[in-house]
Order: C-alpha cells, then structure tokens, then sequence
C-alpha cells in the first residue's frame, strides 16, 4: 500500500479545516504500522482514506497496486471484497445475528464452499468454539472483539485495520486481544495497520507512525517508552 | 452474483423475522393484500351472478323481439357466435270454455325453455318447480284466469281453432320478461300448437322472439349485429344493460366494497411505510458493514429489496389464500341469491392481489428503502454519518401516484383517480398545517397544567417529550389521523348504507299492485282495501297512449339509431295525469306544472291541443305541457322543450317536454315514464292502478276482491320484494366482514407506528430512570404521551372523517350527507384510548429494563 501527498479537508459552513495534509505512507506487505496521535488527532479519517472507505480531497493512495484514485465508490468496494478485514473499536458486531453469523458476513459477499465450516474454524482459533450460537448481547466486550478478530480473518486477507481495538476493553482483557490479533497476523502473514493510543500495543508493531497536525512523523520505541513513563 | 444476494437476502430476512418492524410489515402486506383479492374476487363473482340473474329474469342473455319471424341466417349467425336459442311468440287473444269468453296473453314456448331458473306450477299436488313449458296439446294458465272463467284443472280451452287441455296452473313464470306489459291474464303453450291455433296470421299483433344464453365472450361477438338489429327497429334487450330492479342497492354495495378494499390498502401502505422505515434505519449498520467488505451499493440495494420481494411474495402467497377463504365466505353468506353454479374463482383476482403488494411495496416502501443506497462504509468508523432520510415529498409522492394508480386499477374511471388524488394530496398539505397547529395548541394547554398530582406531572412530561420531538411527533399523527379518518369512514358509511336500505323498503312496503281499477269501480275498490291494508299509493288514473311523433319527425328517425327498437317506441305506453308531483320523484330539469297549467283548466289554450283528427291540429294551439322519466329522455335524446306527440284512442295529442324527472324504480310504488297535467287525459278511456301493502292476517282480502272486482288484476310482489330484503341482508353480512378487515388494517397502522417508535422511547425512559424516576412514573408519562397523541389524531380524524364522508355521499353513493355528533366525542376519547394502551401496552416490556439495556437499545435492535 502507498500513499502519496495525501490531504483531507473539510468544510463546515464557511470554515474549511484542514486535517491532514500532504501526508504519505508506504507500508510493505506482511508489515505491521501502528498510527498513534491524540483524540481528534485525525487517526480514524486516515484509516478511513486508506481502507478506501472515505476519499482524500487530494493526493493519490495505491491499494493493492491499483490507484484508488482511479476507482469509484463501488470499485474500491470490490477491491476490498475478501482482501480488507477490520477490527473497530466499538466492535460493530449486528445484533440480530449469532456469533457465528456475523463471522460469516464477509464470506457471504464472496462465496466459497463450506463457509459455515470455514467461520466455526475462525471462532474456535479464537477460544468461542462453544458460543457459536449466541448472540452479541449475550457476550462480553472481550468476547465481541475476539468474534470481530476472527471475522476479519476469516477470508484470509491480506490487509487488516484495527481502530482502536482495545479502546473499549478494560487491560487485561485488551491484551488478550491484542494478543490474538498478533498472533493470528503473524500466522497468516498479514498486513497491519493499526490505529491507537495505546502505547503498549504500538509498540508490537513493526513500526510506530505518529499523527500530528496533519502529519505522520516516526516514533523511535524508545521515545515511545519516555512518553509512556511520563 | 445474483445467486449470492439471492441467498444473503433470504439469510438475512430468515434472521429478521424475529423483529418487530418485519413483522408489522408482513401483516400489513398480508392484509393488503387479502383484503384486496377478497373483494375482487367477490365483486368478480357478483358480477357474473348479477349477470346471471338478469339473465334469468330476461329470459336469456340475449332478447330479441318484433312483429315478423327471424329470419333462420340471423339464428345461424346467433348459434355461430356460441348462443343457444329458444323460440318464444306472445300474442293476445280471447279463449273459452263454454260459454265463458276470455281475452288472455298467449305465450308460446319450446321445448328448449327456459334457458335460466323454473317456473312453479301447481299440477294438482301443490307447486312444484319445473323446467320446463307445457308439452304440444296442453296448457297452463294463470290463477286469475282460472278464476275468470271457471277451469278445473283437466279441463279443455278452445285457444283459436284448436283446443289444448289446462294442466297446471302457473304461480310464476322462470322468467319475468312480459312483467306488467299484459293486463291480461297469462296461458302458457307449446310453440308446436301455434300453427294449429291458426292465430298467426299476416297482420296479427303477434311478437316473435328469440331467446338466446350464452357466454360473455358470444354477447361481445354479436354487438355490431345488435347495434344493425337496434337501427332495423328490433327490440334489443341485453343482460348488460336491462339489468334487475335490484341494481341500485347493489350498486351501492359494491362501491362500498370498493372503497373499502382500497381504505385497507391504504392503511396497509402507512403500516408499510412507518415499518420500512424503522426496517431502514434497523439495517444501516449492516449495511454500512457490508460496503465495508465490499459489497456495491447495487448489491445493498438488491439485497435489501429481494429480501422485501420475498416477504411480499410470501406475505401475498399467505394474503391470496385469506383472500380465497373470505371470498368463499362471502359466497357463503350470499348463497341464496347467487345463482347456485357458479364458475369457479377466475386468476385475475389473484394476480391482482399479488400486484397490489408489490405496488404498495414499492410506492410506500421504495424511496426509503433507497437510502440504504447512500450508507457510506466510514459509518463503521463515525456512527453519526447516518444517510439523510429520505424528504418526506418524495415518500408522500411516490406513494401518492402509486395509491393513484391503483385507484385508477379498481375503480376503472382516470378522472376519478386523478381528482382523488389531487384532493388528498391538498388535504395532506392541509392535514400538516392543521396538524402542527393542533399540537402546538394542545401541548401549550398541557404545560398549563399547574396541578401537583402524578396525573397532572406526568402529562406535562408527556407533553414535554412530545413537543421535543415534534417531527416526529408530527408525522405519527399525520399516520394516526388518517387510520383513524380511513376506520371511522367505513364505520359511518356502513352505518348509513344500512339505514337507508331500510328506509327504502320499510316493513309496509307495498307487497300488491292493482291494475284496471275501472273509474266507476275506484271508489267502491278504494272502500274496500282502505281500512284493511297499511299503505296504499294514490290511484293513479292511467291510460295508454303511443308515440307517433317526436319535433314533427317519425319516432324512429328522431330518435337516435340505437333507440330504433327501444320499448317505448314499440308498444303502448301508461299515461298520467297529476296536479302534484308523485311521491318518491324529484324534478332534475325544467319545472313542475305549475298551479295556472294544472288548476284553472277552463283558461288553458293548450286544451285545443286535443283534437279529434290530426289533420285539424293546428299551429297556434299550444301544446299540452308534460313531465318525462330522465332515463328515458335520455334514451330517446329528448330534453326540455321538445314537442312530442301522443296518439290516444283515435286522437293525437301534441305536447311538449317541461320538466324531467328522476324516480326510484325500487320503490315498488305505481311510476310513470310521462305525466300529463290534469285536464287533458280524462276525456279517454282510462283505468286506475294503485299498491298496496297487505298484513298477512288480511290475507283474505284477495279472494273478495277477485270475486268482487273481477276485472282488476292483483299481482303479488312479495317474492320479488322477499328477494330484494334478501339481497340487502345478506350485502349487509358482506359489508360487515369487510369492515373487520379495514379495522384490522388500522390496528396494524397503529402496531406498526409504535414499533417504529421503540427504540427512542426506550432511550428516554433509560434517561428518565437514571435521572431517579420510578416504574410508576414512567408509565405514566409514557401512558400520557400517547393518549395525547391519540386524542389529537382521533380530532383530526374527526375532521377529515366528517367532510370526506360528506363529500361521498353527495359523490359517489348519491345520498344526502348527515351531521355526526358521535363522531367527534367517540374519535379523540377513543384515540387516546385506544394509542394509550396500546403503546403502553408494547412498552411495558422496556420499563422492566434496567437503563443501561434501554439507553444501548438507541439505534440496535
């Protein structure tokens, strides 16, 4: 994935506000990059930019070799079809359906055989064998996230965002998670791109990235430390 | 790919089944759509079985009639077309027996009569219904006719040259074409003993006819000819058109039931769109998360609608069969006066039932089912970015120009859907205005509320939550009016149809009518019957006149083509003479005689008019001014100011048309086609005719006046009128289930309204309990939003309810409109009622919750 002199700004009534700008990022595959930076920092609208999800007002991000640019709402909506997963922080996982539903979602917008097989797999790896059946409201926060971890592996993707995965976790159940995220990532091989404030969880990663003004500066682990400890 | 939505929207609908909105929406469709094929197939069927009846009473679906035999091309081309035929001659003439002499009227038929129903016939054993006409050499006669000249059953009549042997006596003919036509009394022959008769002869007054049954298909094959036979002066009588007296009440009946089905379609359609709409909002998030994974928005948009597809297929699969089973319970209540083979229920019906969920769907559903189109998969990351709904405009557009076009579908007529539409679509824009006023008004009285009791605390809150969400608010009260306006409507007009069925045959209805009262005979005959019988009609004098000219033209070049064989032409009509205009009449054009044209007839220059030869009438007497029937100007094309001329007797009269009238021909009241003023008529030959209602303890009344009066006929209407009661009881049954089925419709409505408003209650019933507020407490406050609610839309109801229904009475079901007081008590009590249990009723499971479940229910399930 590369991203070249990307900038977003939006406009509310008169006022435009410009949240980031000319900012780019190369990020290899199997890579794992932790973006870090203050709330309102503007992290979530990046990831938003580089899933595809959101477009830059200017600039151009290369996804999978092919420029999103070039691609409308729909067409960057096929590019992420079995290749993107995600993990959000507040889990969006659709209370009407089982646990095991909701893995499935994506494997039903790209068919293969044996999906119900393929999602159970997915939520055995990540310790719900047994709760297959139950429905979101009858799991607990840790346990939500672990459905929303095997759901964004279950097409083996290439590419995995997580917004904040901890951030509505107390921390012991957040490492758990943060846990099986690494794991399962370096299992399959995956690309990483993580956004958080949780210093601990960045610094598992490859390489830490920190939002400011608009902009993405390195972070070496050792400022990571300092800042930690402050 | 299609396969894949294919099965993620069924996945996905089986997964939602479990939710509220789904299955509001499912009963609306259900209800949609079987109250739509309910009534259609019931009108289908009621309509042929009218058909059917009318049939039977013509004789056939087809009448031919005229003075010459039909020519054997013209049964060929009949019997082409898919007819069968029946040969029938009717003629007058004296029969004996003995030295008793009788004028009777003759009516030959085949062995192929009749094509419809039986005839009762006492052969000696009591009556029995027979299918069939008398075989060669035997005759029946009629009772009077028996009396006049002394039959025994047995007995030989000499009938022209021959002489036939009297089997049966006739109560009632299969068919009742001649009706009042003949004075005479009725024997009934075999065609094969005509020739035999040597009655037919050139120049005798003998009308041939034919008699022909067959399908719809063989009368709209055959229409060219008829309009060719109508123009050649051959009486035309058509199943279509000459149908039974009963018509207007049924008429009446089915418009209801029209109105009715499409009031439940309309109700359903709200249900539909207060569902959708909730159904939305319920799947954003998936859908925001399916664009996440990469799902296109026509993915979205094709999921999401071949899942509301299915519903409807399955929900019209369901609604059809309610449909089938209502309408064959319909049939059931009516089997007595439905004809007792019935085809079996057409497909139209269903595919009709099928289509009307799919437009309800689409009109009510689609453009909010669109915004599922404009999720942005970032919702994942920012819930707030919720896709604006869509404008209320367009929903109430596309709903409005799809309810538009199904009115267009039911009731056949472009201009009336057109003008419906606008209508509503103004009283919308007016409802809005007066909605938002009323509300504003209504809450501004709540916040008065000073008092410190719970009531009075929690209907200031309610108040409160109410004005805080006043769009909403408002729209619920919009779609709770117009329930409750569509409910009440039904109920009123039901409820006037009934009465006015009843007022139109009171129990004294009269049951006898007496024809050729003599004029030295009236008095003694009024005596006789006055202290024994509860109503009577004025005798109305009458006198047969023909017309022989129309604006100094030959009838049947003045009239238009079509009319060349009307009756009117053809045979003698019964005149009249009348100061005062009948009972039960209503002048549509002209004027009325007035006192000078009626009173002083010494002063009038039109009784010149009357001459003894033609050739001596001249231009300056002026002509004798008369009433005419509308329906029959109309036929003829006559209108004010036409001179039309009479020939009475051995003389003509000119006169000229001053006034048209309208008269109810289910009266069962004597009516006349032209009424003269008095002091024209009386110098000719003229009988009396007049009705009556005889209490059945009179019962032998009858037979003094047969032995008494033995020149007057008295015919007994009370089958004809039995039947009429029969219909309009058992119409009444029909109305009544349909009825159930549009007060389901608008609890569905109301269901449907409130599911969509859970979620945000429940959030402010979380908040309120964080805040301190007790179970008791909320209730109330919940208890007391929605009777508010409930009282103000029952008001509004009230309003629209009370014009819409005036506005069809005068319209559509032509009665007089009526102020209803009840309305406007009964609708907002009611309302309040009836919304406050309800919600409270459907929120009782979220007061049990603690805030935290309640607070988090805000946009999920």
């Amino acid at each position: 994935m590369y991203a070249d002199k990307l900038s977003k700004q939006v406009t509310s009534g008169e006022r435009s506000l410009t949240i980031l700008h000319d900012l780019s990022l190369n990020v290899a595959a199997g890579e794992s990059v932790a973006i870090l930076g203050k709330s309102g920092a503007g992290k979530s609208t990046l990831l938003g930019l580089l899933a595809g999800l959101d477009t830059p007002s200017d600039g151009e991000l290369t996804l999978f070799g092919q420029a999103l640019s070039r691609l409308d709402e729909d067409g960057r909506a096929a590019l992420r079809a079995g290749r993107v997963g995600f993990v959000f922080q507040n889990f969006q996982l659709l209370p009407t359906l089982s646990a095991l539903e909701n893995v499935m979602l994506p494997l039903e917008l790209s068919p293969r055989a044996g999906e119900t097989q393929t999602a159970a797999q997915w939520l055995e790896r990540v310790g719900l064998g047994e709760r297959v059946d139950h429905l979101p409201k009858q799991l607990s926060g840790g346990e939500q996230q672990r459905v929303a971890v095997a759901r964004a592996f279950v097409t083996d993707p290439e590419l995995v965002f997580a917004d904040e995965p901890t951030g509505n976790l107390d921390p012991d159940t957040g490492a758990q998670v943060i846990d099986l995220l690494f794991t399962l990532n370096r299992e399959a091989g995956t690309t990483l791109i993580l956004v958080t404030h949780d210093h601990a969880l960045a610094r598992r990663c490859d390489r830490c990235l920190r939002l400011d003004h608009g902009k993405l500066e390195p972070f070496e682990p050792a400022a990571l430390n300092a800042e930690e400890s402050q | 790919m299609s396969d894949v939505n294919w099965r993620l929207a069924m996945r996905s609908l089986k997964r939602d089944l479990r939710a509220a909105d789904v299955r509001a929406l499912f009963m609306a469709l259900v209800l949609a759509v079987a109250a739509s094929t309910m009534i259609a197939f019931f009108l289908d069927r009621l309509e042929r079985g009218l058909e059917r009846q009318a049939g039977q009473m013509l004789g056939g679906d087809l009448v031919l009639e005229q003075r010459d035999p039909f020519s054997d091309e013209l049964r060929a081309t009949l019997r082409d077309a898919g007819f069968t035929l029946s040969d029938q001659i009717d003629l007058v003439s004296m029969i004996s027996r003995g030295d008793r002499f009788q004028p009777a009227s003759l009516k030959a038929v085949d062995d192929v009569y009749p094509h419809y129903g039986t005839s009762y016939v006492d052969f000696g054993d009591g009556t029995e219904q027979v299918a069939s006409g008398p075989p060669p050499g035997e005759a029946w006669a009629d009772p009077r006719l028996i009396e006049l000249i002394e039959i025994e059953l047995g007995d030989q009549v000499q009938v022209g040259q021959t002489e036939l042997t009297v089997t049966g006596i006739i109560e009632r003919e299969a068919d009742q074409s001649s009706g009042f036509g003949s004075f005479n009394p009725r024997l009934m022959l075999n065609t094969a003993d005509i020739d035999a008769t040597g009655l037919v002869q050139e120049g005798s007054r003998v009308e041939f006819e034919i008699l022909a049954a067959g399908p719809p298909a063989a009368l709209d094959e055959v229409q060219a000819l008829l309009a060719e036979l109508r123009r050649e002066g051959v009486e035309v009588r058509d199943v279509r058109v000459d149908r039974p007296q009963l018509g207007n009440a049924l008429q009446r009946a089915e418009s209801y039931l029209g109105l009715a089905g499409l009031a439940a379609v309309l109700l359903a359609g709200v249900a539909v769109a207060m569902s959708t709409r909730r159904y939305v909002e319920r799947h954003l998030d998936t859908a925001a998360l399916l664009r996440c994974f990469g799902a296109s928005q026509r993915q979205l948009v094709t999921i999401f609608s071949l899942q509301l597809i299915g519903l409807a297929l399955v929900a019209s699969t369901i609604g059809a069969l309610l449909g089938l089973i209502g309408q064959a319970l319909l049939i059931w209540l009516l089997v007595s006066f439905l004809p007792m083979t019935l085809p079996p229920p057409g497909l139209m019906p269903l595919g009709l039932g099928v289509f009307t969920a799919l437009a309800v769907l689409v009109g009510f559903a689609g453009p909010t089912l669109l915004r599922i189109k404009q999720v942005s998969a970032l919702k994942v990351l920012r819930r707030e970015l919720d896709p604006l709904p869509p404008s209320a405009w367009l929903v109430v557009g596309v709903a409005g120009v799809v309810f538009g076009g199904l009115l267009w579908l039911y009731s056949g007529s472009l201009p009336l859907a057109i003008a419906l539409l606008i209508g509503g679509a103004l009283l919308l824009g007016l409802l809005w205005v007066i909605s938002a006023l009323l509300l504003s008004g209504l809450l501004r009285v709540v916040k008065r509320f000073s008092g410190r009791s719970e009531w009075s605390q929690a209907l200031r809150l309610g108040g409160r939550q109410l004005a805080r969400r006043r769009q909403a608010g408002l729209g619920q009260l919009l779609a709770f009016s117009v329930t409750f306006f569509a409910m009440a409507m039904i109920v009123l007009v039901r409820g006037d149809l009934l009465t006015t069925w009843q007022d139109q045959l009171p129990d004294n209805t009269p049951n006898y009518f007496a024809i050729n009262i003599q004029p030295s005979e009236r008095d003694a005959f009024e005596a006789a019957i006055s202290p024994r019988v509860e109503t009577q009609s004025t005798l109305y004098p009458m006198v047969r006149g023909r017309i022989v000219a129309i604006n100094d033209q030959s009838p049947r070049d003045a009239v238009p083509p079509d009319a060349r064989g009307d009756n009117s032409l053809r045979r003698e009509l019964n005149l009249t003479w009348q100061a005062e205009l009948p009972e039960g009449n209503e002048v549509v054009a002209g004027e009325w005689f007035s006192a000078e044209q009626s009173g002083d007839e010494e002063s009038q220059g039109w009784m010149s008019a009357v001459e003894s030869t033609p050739q001596q009438t001249t231009q300056q007497t002026a002509p004798v001014p008369i009433s005419v029937e509308d329906g029959l100007a109309e036929r003829l094309g006559l209108s004010i100011g036409d001179e039309m001329t009479f020939s009475v007797g051995s003389d003509e009269i000119t006169t000229q048309i001053t006034s048209l009238r309208s008269l109810n021909w289910d009266s069962f009241r004597p009516n006349f086609f032209v009424i003269f003023p008095p002091g024209v008529l009386e110098q000719f030959g003229h009988s009396y005719i007049t009705a009556f209602h005889l209490p059945e303890a009179e019962d032998g009344l009858i037979r003094e006046l047969i032995s008494d009066f033995p020149g007057v006929s008295l015919l007994n209407v009370d089958a004809i009128l039995g039947q009429v009661r029969d219909v309009l009881t058992q119409v009444t049954r029909a109305v009544e289930l349909v009825l159930a089925l549009v007060l389901l419709a608008g609890v569905s409505v109301l269901y449907a309204a409130l599911t969509a408003s859970r979620p945000v209650r429940a959030h402010e019933s979380g908040l309120l309990r964080v805040f301190g507020a007790g179970s008791r407490m909320i209730s109330r406050v919940q208890g007391a939003e929605y009777a508010l609610l409930g009282f103000a839309s029952g008001l509004m109801g009230a309003v629209l309810a009370e014009l819409a229904t005036a506005a069809l009475y005068i319209y559509l079901l032509d009665l007089a409109p009526r102020f209803h007081l009840g309305l406007w008590v009964l609708l907002p009590v009611g309302g309040a009622l009836l919304i406050g249990v309800i919600g409270h009723a459907l929120s009782r499971g979220l007061r049990r919750q603690a805030p935290a479940a309640s607070l988090g229910l805000l946009g999920e399930a």
